[in-house]
């Protein structure tokens, strides 16, 4: 038997509440609201109180899939970036970099965040980001 | 107090023991066991309190071979009691280890602070419930008052049933809350004033004034108060002290011996 609460924070939005991901004999069980975390202070939305739902999801996506004449194939990761990259070249190449727009998200890091822009700006060359808490 | 729980781990007493552990800066709980004993020493009583008892629960549908020992305040003492009656923890498997509880003129020291009702403000005290009413106060209040009072409050709700998912005798497998025929699903509020009723009237013979849901309520909705009316209700009628014994509770249903009998001065008065 063992049991471990996690601390975390809250994927879900921009808040950022501290969780703590509850784990019985290493499977995810539940979360509960961190009662001292100075954001939540005890408290969470019903997203937070089910972020282990997504992660223990039979509908969770786990391989990348390519979207080939309607189908979804299952690929590696190089070749899901590798085709995605070579598509927006093709984009950007015939279209012009203005027809490409990043959205970036709540759900993942600071840095993450960070990087999508950077990578809209710099690699593609557009002012085209937006972000989910700009609703 | 960490000695005593590493004796009772050594000695076998329990197989995993529920305190609180500090772990980056925040009191957390955690469970002790015999394989990591030295954890013991870092082992903190508070002052956060976490619903302790309904890991034990969650921990005994599992093992029901494993004994749970706990850190217990007064309302986990109580939540222990409502448990057991309600075939959920059986008591021979918890061994409970008492600890200071809310802060009182008599007892300075204290492990928690729940039974200090946070301060109000303005708007609320005018059209809300204040949490630091009695049940008195607000039953002084006349009946379209009290209502648009209580609706007030209730309309706040976001449904993120953390008063349900915090509580230590919230253990239905299907929750009425949840359930569509009985709660319109959906939207927000959610149907009021029948999503808080229908938690109020499960709380009859169980809820214990722990205050956790009350804590955990991001809409400030002062439940410990409603629910302790109700209680209060099923004490004059029933004369039922909810989780101050291992008494059956009136509402139980299960077994072959009627519960639901009236209080017998009660039924004197009725005659
Ligand atoms: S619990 Fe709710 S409010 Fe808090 S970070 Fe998650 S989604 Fe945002
Ligand atoms: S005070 Fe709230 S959390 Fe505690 S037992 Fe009563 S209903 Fe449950
Ligand atoms: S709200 Fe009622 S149905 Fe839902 S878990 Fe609590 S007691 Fe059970
Ligand atoms: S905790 Fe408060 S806001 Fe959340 S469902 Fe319960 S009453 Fe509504």
């Amino acid at each position: 038997m063992t049991l471990k609460f996690v601390p975390s924070i809250c994927s879900y939005c921009g808040t950022g509440c501290g969780v703590l991901f509850q784990v019985m004999d290493g499977q995810l069980v539940g979360t509960l609201p961190m009662k001292t975390h100075p954001v939540n202070q005890g408290k969470l939305c019903i997203k937070g109180w089910n972020l282990h739902e997504h992660i223990t999801s039979e509908l969770r996506l786990k391989h990348p899939l390519l979207n080939t004449f309607g189908r979804m194939t299952k690929v590696g990761w190089d070749d899901a970036i590798g085709f995605a990259a070579d598509r927006l070249k093709t984009i950007v190449a015939e279209h012009g970099p203005d027809s490409v727009g990043v959205l970036v998200s709540a759900k993942i890091t600071n840095e993450e965040n960070y990087l999508a822009q950077k990578f809209a700006r710099a690699a593609v060359g557009t002012n085209n980001v937006d972000h989910c808490a700009r609703l | 107090m960490q000695k005593q729980v590493r004796a009772w781990l050594e000695d076998g007493k329990v197989d995993v023991f529920l305190a609180y552990k500090m772990d980056c800066g925040h009191p957390l709980p955690h469970a002790f066991t015999r394989e990591r004993i030295d954890e013991t020493e870092d082992l903190v009583t508070g002052p956060a309190r976490y619903s302790l008892e309904k890991f034990a629960t969650q921990i005994a549908a599992r093992h029901p071979e494993k004994k749970i020992g706990l850190l217990a305040r007064d309302c986990t003492q109580r939540a222990l009691n409502v448990l057991a009656v309600w075939n959920q923890l059986p008591a021979e498997q918890v061994e409970p280890l008492p600890v200071n509880c809310c802060p009182s003129a008599l007892k300075p020291h204290a492990d928690c602070t729940y039974l200090e009702a946070p301060a109000t403000g303005e708007v609320k005290i005018q059209c809300g419930q204040d949490p630091r009413q009695s049940i008195e106060a607000v039953d002084a209040q006349e009946g379209p008052e009290r209502f648009a009072r209580w609706m007030y409050e209730f309309q706040k709700c976001i449904k993120c049933y953390g008063c349900r998912n915090i509580c230590p005798v919230c253990f239905c497998k299907d929750c009425s809350l949840e359930h569509p025929d009985l709660i319109g699903t959906g939207n927000l509020p959610p149907d009021i004033p029948i999503f808080h009723l229908v938690r109020a009237v499960h709380m009859a013979g169980r809820c214990i004034d722990c205050g956790l849901c009350e804590d955990a309520c991001p809409a400030e909705i002062p439940l410990r108060l409603l629910y302790g009316k109700v209680n209060a209700i099923v004490k004059d009628l029933f004369d039922y002290d909810t989780g101050a014994s291992d008494a059956l509770s009136p509402f139980s249903i299960l077994g072959d011996k009627p519960t639901l009998t009236p209080a017998p001065l009660l039924a004197v008065s009725q005659e």
